[in-house]
């Protein structure tokens, strides 16, 4: 609708007969892309408001998660090598929500290249934004998804559940897990990445594993791949969800910004348009008087 | 370097044996992470002394400990800094020591002891201690968890 309109318009202006009719469209479209102004504008002010909760949400999710990666790094843990027959699993994190630039197709974008690379990786999808564009490409692989994320900022709960259905589909069998989330760089700009989650037997086979004075009866590296899935999940959502406002707010500033441009240009339009009816009426009115006269 | 294993007898004197160390060990500070998922309780900030309630027994972190990763089951996760102490009661989680004398504790949930009441944990009990006896397992088993819980705060509360 919005297409065809537009078209006539640019005929119209690209034409040199202006009638009567187009006026009213001008008109029509002027109204149209006003109440999308007024749209757009909205929901950049709902972002901004949601963004610094969001960010306050992110801080403490990375702050959670550092603690356990500075374990890890110390550990010196590494995925598991030499195993060709076991298979990858990867998390991809993001949400149900669209109209936020190309942060969705971004990360679907780094999975499949991923996916490509590793032929025998099997995917988790997190949100329906990364499921359906997956599943466009890579069916096959997506063995489980959900939906119902980032209404509002992530909770362990949440993540929780997540890393629980994983764990039921399997999760501690693969041999490398890898989360692909968002990461917010600047309030302008995000970058898909890719961290690791490590499995009780990487955890356990780390080189400097010894160095830490661990029961080995307790099962202690079990429950911390199990707890860490959950963290590092939350973590990644956490960091989705701030780059995803962030995104959203800077697409529907462009949006209203663009929305401004196009409004002026109409209204100039219109005017014209207005003033060369107007122009044509009293030459019709003029010419008709002095012939009677 | 001051393990202790088990034993709330033993937990208490080896506090205030502790306590004495302060001194010798004042160059040296404990660094405490603790970190819940919805907010942050210490950022790395300079501790003397943390006791955790692990899942092997009561333990106490110096300075200096040995690097370790403990499990913490639900208890009283106690925080010394100088002279004052803080407690807070968590409901699991895990706490790491890292070779550089930093201590993390990751927890799903952790409150300050005095912000619980008792009479509220009690009628919990009651209501826990009903739907443990449901013929639903799965109701069953959440109702034995909640009670282990409550079990601990309530002994941490008296």
């Amino acid at each position: 609708m919005f297409l065809r309109s537009g078209a006539n318009c640019a005929r119209s202006v690209a034409g040199p007969a202006r009638t009567f009719a187009t006026l009213r469209e001008i008109e029509m479209r002027l109204k149209s892309i006003k109440n999308i102004e007024k749209i757009t504008k909205t929901m950049k002010i709902v972002a901004s408001t949601r963004l610094s909760k969001a960010e306050r949400a992110k801080v403490t999710a990375r702050e959670y998660s550092s603690a356990e990666r500075q374990f890890y790094d110390s550990a010196e843990t590494k995925p598991l090598e030499g195993e060709g027959q076991k298979k990858d699993l990867v998390i991809a994190v993001t949400s149900d929500k669209g109209l936020c630039g190309s942060i969705h197709s971004q990360l679907s974008k780094a999975v499949r290249i991923y996916l490509e690379k590793t032929p025998n990786a099997d995917v988790v999808a997190v949100g329906d934004k990364v499921k359906t564009q997956l599943l466009r490409t890579h069916s096959d692989r997506v063995k489980l998804a959900f939906n119902g994320i980032g209404k509002e900022a992530p909770t362990f709960e949440e993540s929780s559940l997540i890393a629980n259905k994983i764990l039921q589909l399997g999760g501690g069998n693969y041999s490398k897990i890898s989360i692909f989330y968002n990461d917010p760089v600047s309030s302008l700009s995000f970058e898909p990445r890719v961290k690791p989650v490590f499995n009780e037997a990487a955890i356990e086979q780390s080189p400097s594993f010894a160095k830490f004075e661990i029961d080995a009866d307790s099962k202690v590296s079990q429950d911390m791949f199990e707890f860490t899935l959950a963290n590092q999940i939350l973590a990644a959502m956490a960091d989705g969800y701030a780059a995803e406002i962030s995104a959203r707010r800077n697409a529907m500033d462009n949006a209203s910004k663009n929305a401004g441009d196009m409004i002026n240009k109409y209204s100039i339009l219109y005017n014209r348009t207005r003033q060369a009816v107007i122009t044509n009426e009293l030459v019709d009115i003029i010419t008709g008087a002095s012939s009677l006269g | 370097m001051f393990r202790l294993s088990g034993g709330r007898a033993l937990l208490r004197s080896v506090n205030t044996l502790g306590r004495r160390t302060y001194a010798e060990a004042a160059g040296d500070f404990l660094k405490l992470q603790f970190a819940l998922p919805h907010q942050t309780l210490f950022a790395g900030s300079k501790v003397t002394q943390v006791n955790l309630p692990a899942q092997s027994g009561q333990v106490g972190i110096l300075a200096n400990h040995v690097p370790t990763v403990e499990q913490l089951s639900a208890g009283v996760v106690e925080v010394f800094e100088g002279s004052s102490s803080k407690k807070f009661f968590v409901s699991g989680g895990f706490a790491t020591v890292q070779p550089d004398s930093t201590l993390s504790i990751n927890s799903v949930e952790a409150f300050p002891l005095d912000s619980f009441s008792q009479e509220s944990v009690r009628s919990l009990v009651a209501e826990a201690n009903k739907n443990a006896s449901s013929s639903d397992e799965k109701v069953a088993a959440e109702a034995a968890i909640q009670l282990e819980v409550l079990e601990a705060l309530q002994a941490a509360l008296k």
